[in-house]
């Protein structure tokens, strides 16, 4: 199930800020209103309609699977294809059900795209976990920076660890510790918790929020200057 | 910020939520690929697929394809 958007306006994840209305109305383009009017309408219109919105998904979802393709060696082609079709079909249910929620922020297109991309990923990151256990615990501490550091950097580096272990330890509740460990540190996806979990993705990336705004706190209290580590210092 | 401590820490800045960002996806995209102040005027999404690969992905995803879709875009 895709997202639920809410009409109201794009808040900060924490309540703190407020951005712009979401999706501004503006008048829709040509196009765009051809494709509300036929999908509102009724007979052979609509059909044709929602025909040609299914080739639409398809085809992004066909995107989405060939993109992905190479990180998923052990998919075979009938997984695949079985993928694209569900995630078109399931889209286009979203999409049917959630034609008021368009008011013409972008392409009727790009709306549509994303309904497809968004259900493909998910399906595939599933499909790429099924039947393997979720690593809950640290399966290592081992996290080294991107580039070749210098010898005071890597004890540098050790203290970070080390206070970041604390305070995973020490600050976390056991579900945040279990999230934050889960997708930060062993590299489950968000939509193959939240399944395992049954909960969402959105509910799942608060508890990370949450565990990550903990964790620099700590990290801040402990000494250290969490703006040189943004400069990348 | 190195990409293992971002996936620990977060980007440490105001953000949407996973929800918000696939409600503004499309218009940020479009906004992007226009040229335009696409963090201006959606602040917090930007911040938001720093720390959510899956959000990402699904960004990097809708932009390649709008493109793509673009006459004169990629294939």
């Amino acid at each position: 199930m895709t997202p639920a958007p809410s009409s109201r306006a794009a808040v900060a994840i924490d309540g703190q800020t407020a951005g712009p209305e979401q999706g501004a109305a503006r008048p829709l383009d040509a196009e765009s209103q051809a494709w509300l009017t036929a999908l509102r309408g009724e007979g052979p219109e609509r059909d044709e309609a929602v025909a040609r919105l299914h080739e639409l998904l398809v085809r992004a979802a066909r995107f989405e699977v060939a993109g992905r393709r190479p990180s998923l060696p052990h998919l075979r082609g009938g997984d695949l294809a079985e993928i694209v079709e569900e995630a078109a079909g399931d889209a286009a249910v979203s999409i049917l059900a959630r034609l008021d929620d368009f008011r013409g922020a972008s392409r009727f297109t790009t709306w549509a795209y994303k309904f497809a991309l968004y259900e493909a990923a998910v399906k595939l990151r599933r499909r790429a976990w099924q039947g393997r256990e979720l690593p809950l615990e640290p399966e290592s501490w081992t996290v080294v920076p991107s580039t070749a550091p210098q010898p005071s950097e890597v004890a540098e580096r050790a203290e970070l660890m080390s206070a970041i272990r604390d305070g995973i330890e020490a600050a976390l509740s056991r579900h945040q510790r279990q999230v934050l460990v889960s997708l930060a540190l062993n590299g489950v996806p968000i939509d193959v918790l939240a399944e395992r979990l049954g909960t969402t993705r959105g509910a799942l990336y608060k508890t990370l929020h949450d565990a990550r705004k903990k964790l620099r706190a700590h990290l801040a209290a402990e000494g250290f200057d969490l703006e040189a580590l943004e400069m990348g210092a | 910020m190195d990409h293992e401590l971002l996936r620990l820490l977060g980007p440490g800045e105001p953000e949407v939520s996973c929800d918000d960002c696939f409600a503004e996806l499309d218009r940020y995209v479009e906004l992007e690929l226009a040229g335009e102040d696409a963090d201006g005027v959606i602040p917090g999404l930007r911040a938001h697929l720093r720390g959510c690969p899956a959000c990402a992905e699904e960004h990097e995803s809708l932009r390649a394809l709008v493109v793509a879709d673009t006459p004169g875009g990629a294939a």
